[in-house]
């Protein structure tokens, strides 16, 4: 079944669209993200135009985050003072990072540095956490006992001004860190149409030492507000979020997500974080890819709307 | 906000203007042909997956001369961004925008045989006659302007590449579907009654076509023609796509919330389920 997008202004498969969402829904839910790291490429070479791509899925990212906040919120496991505080930053963040973003688009630029920023963020990230979670896999089947992470915060997380309590988290510390953060992820996400878990969770846990009990539900909690505010921006300063493609992923996605939530259980912490370091590293570097495959065509059309 | 300093979006749809000024010259007149388009009036609703309209028409000779039939579709013209992909070291990098004017949103040239048969150079150059006659531009001179409030953007500076650059552009448009030269598209299916397919694929612009029927005898336009078609959203197309850009603000909000209720929803549903 055709169905056509009145701002992509071209028809897309809807079952097709709707099954992308269920299967980037189920892996958002198995892992823990949200999943438009995977969305933005696979919607691209459907051949939607990339900054709708990327404005849209903002849709499937906070449908699917909101849906697993809910979930988190009921085990009392999300620090919302926490994740406030870093979505103040990550609001900052999201406004200079959609704007930084329409001034490359009209440069031209655009999907390059969304090739680089996913080459750079995606291979380092995955390729860290690969190294991690194979080497704690490889401890686990010796039988010695999991390494212990450095628990020695960082000095200066301690030196700064401005300190507040967060007892979710366990921390008393300056909201700066946690400020600067969020605008950084915010900035990123915006840039790359992301949500930006991969990389605030890692920030949370090893910058930031929250306790791990509360990192996933609270950084879902922080994306679900940058995200908000990223879609209303795209939709107010570029006007390239398309509603129908939106809620086409969206239906797609909270019921992958769900599946998702439910097959979690099965596995094993250690061996999911494999397998998600393997996707996020293929992702890494399939964009990157781009970069040093010689063009089909030396010359493509750059979006002229916004 | 930081919205409200920043110039003005440039999203809102071009007013569509036909790209040139068929003046017909001494001679051609508007008595030996009558054409008509089964539809003038394209609706683009959610089922829209491109649509197809027959032009057809009747000449008019007193005697049996033999003549040709040229029909041109022009689509609304918006002007175009084309990157070119260049090499620095092992890595591809984008050169900067080249923006082209005046170049159809759509285009086809139909005719009852190659266009070089019917007419010389100059005429098809003239009338813009076949794809290798479409007029559009990157100014002439050297201009580095501020576009859409970004400065520093090269309108020209590729004054050597210019066909290089121009090809490319065709190139890109007919993979799309969007430009198409068709030297067999017009068919006499009687002696004096001819017809045109016209093909717009999904992904045809929305706005104000014209369909321009030439009627040419010994290499000479003797008749022309001229019939409009309106390709337009209707219905929730229409309403989706005059909220976000009239209504942004709400528009945005309205996503927001429907996303975030879809998700409240699933969470809630499968939770008791």
């Amino acid at each position: 079944m055709e169905i056509y997008l009145p701002i992509a202004e071209m028809s897309v498969n809807v079952w097709l669209m709707a099954g992308l969402g269920v299967v980037v829904g189920f892996l958002s839910g198995l892992f823990g993200v949200g999943g438009g790291f995977l969305m933005a490429p696979v919607l691209v070479a459907l051949g939607i135009p990339p900054s709708i791509a990327v404005a849209s899925q903002a849709g499937h990212v906070l449908a699917t985050s909101t849906s697993s906040v809910m979930s988190y919120g009921r085990e009392a496991s999300v620090d919302y003072r926490m994740g406030g505080v870093m979505a103040v930053g990550g609001i900052a963040g999201a406004i200079a990072g959609v704007e930084v973003f329409r001034l490359l688009r009209l440069l031209g630029q655009a999907d390059l540095m969304v090739a680089i920023l996913y080459l750079l963020l995606l291979g380092t990230i995955g390729g860290m956490m690969l190294n991690e979670s194979l080497r704690a896999l490889l401890r686990a089947r010796d039988g010695l006992p999991a390494e212990r992470p450095k628990v020695k915060r960082p000095g200066w997380l301690y030196a700064l001004p401005y300190k507040m309590r967060f007892p979710v988290s366990g921390l008393y510390i300056s909201v700066i860190p946690p400020i600067a953060i969020g605008f950084v992820v915010g900035l990123l996400a915006a840039l790359m149409g992301v949500g930006g878990g991969f990389l605030i969770v890692p920030a949370m846990i090893y910058l930031l030492r929250m306790k791990a009990s509360a990192v996933v539900g609270t950084s879902l909690f922080q994306i679900v507000i940058t995200t908000l505010v990223t879609m209303i921006l795209q939709a107010v300063r570029n006007h390239t979020v398309d509603a129908v493609l939106a809620f086409i992923l969206l239906i797609g996605g909270v019921i992958g997500g769900q599946l998702g939530i439910r097959a979690a259980t099965r596995f094993r912490a250690e061996q999911m974080r494999v397998v998600l370091a393997i996707i996020i590293l293929m992702a890494g570097l399939q964009m990157g890819f781009t970069l040093f495959v010689p063009p089909e065509d030396p010359f493509i059309l750059a979006p002229t709307n916004g | 906000m930081v919205a409200a300093s920043l110039p003005p979006d440039v999203t809102a749809p071009a007013p569509s203007v036909p790209y040139i000024e068929t003046q017909p010259a001494a001679g051609v007149s508007a008595d030996l042909l009558s054409t008509d388009l089964t539809q003038n009036r394209i609706e683009v609703s959610s089922s829209f997956q491109g649509a197809k309209v027959i032009l057809y028409g009747a000449v008019f000779q007193p005697e049996d001369q033999p003549s040709d039939v040229v029909v041109i579709i022009r689509g609304p013209q918006a002007s175009m961004r084309l990157i070119r992909k260049v090499k620095a070291g092992a890595v591809w990098l984008n050169s900067r925008p080249v923006v082209f004017e005046g170049a159809p949103g759509y285009y086809m040239a139909a005719s009852s045989q190659p266009l070089d048969r019917i007419t010389d150079f100059s005429h098809r150059r003239l009338l813009g006659l076949g794809l290798d006659y479409i007029a559009m531009d990157t100014s002439r001179e050297n201009k580095v302007v501020t576009r859409y409030g970004v400065k520093d953007v090269v309108v020209n500076g590729i004054e050597d590449d210019y066909l290089d650059w121009r090809r490319a552009v065709i190139r890109l448009k007919s993979k799309a579907g969007l430009y198409n030269d068709n030297p067999l598209g017009v068919r006499f299916v009687d002696k004096n009654l001819f017809r045109a397919e016209v093909t717009l694929p999904s992904e045809a612009p929305i706005g104000d076509y014209t369909a321009e029927v030439w009627l040419f005898r010994d290499g000479q336009p003797v008749g022309y023609s001229e019939k409009k078609l309106t390709v337009e959203k209707v219905g929730f197309e229409r309403f989706v796509y005059t909220v976000a850009h009239r209504h942004a603000w709400l528009y945005g909000l309205a996503c927001v919330f429907m996303s975030m209720g879809m998700g409240a929803l699933a969470s809630r549903l499968f939770r008791r389920g």
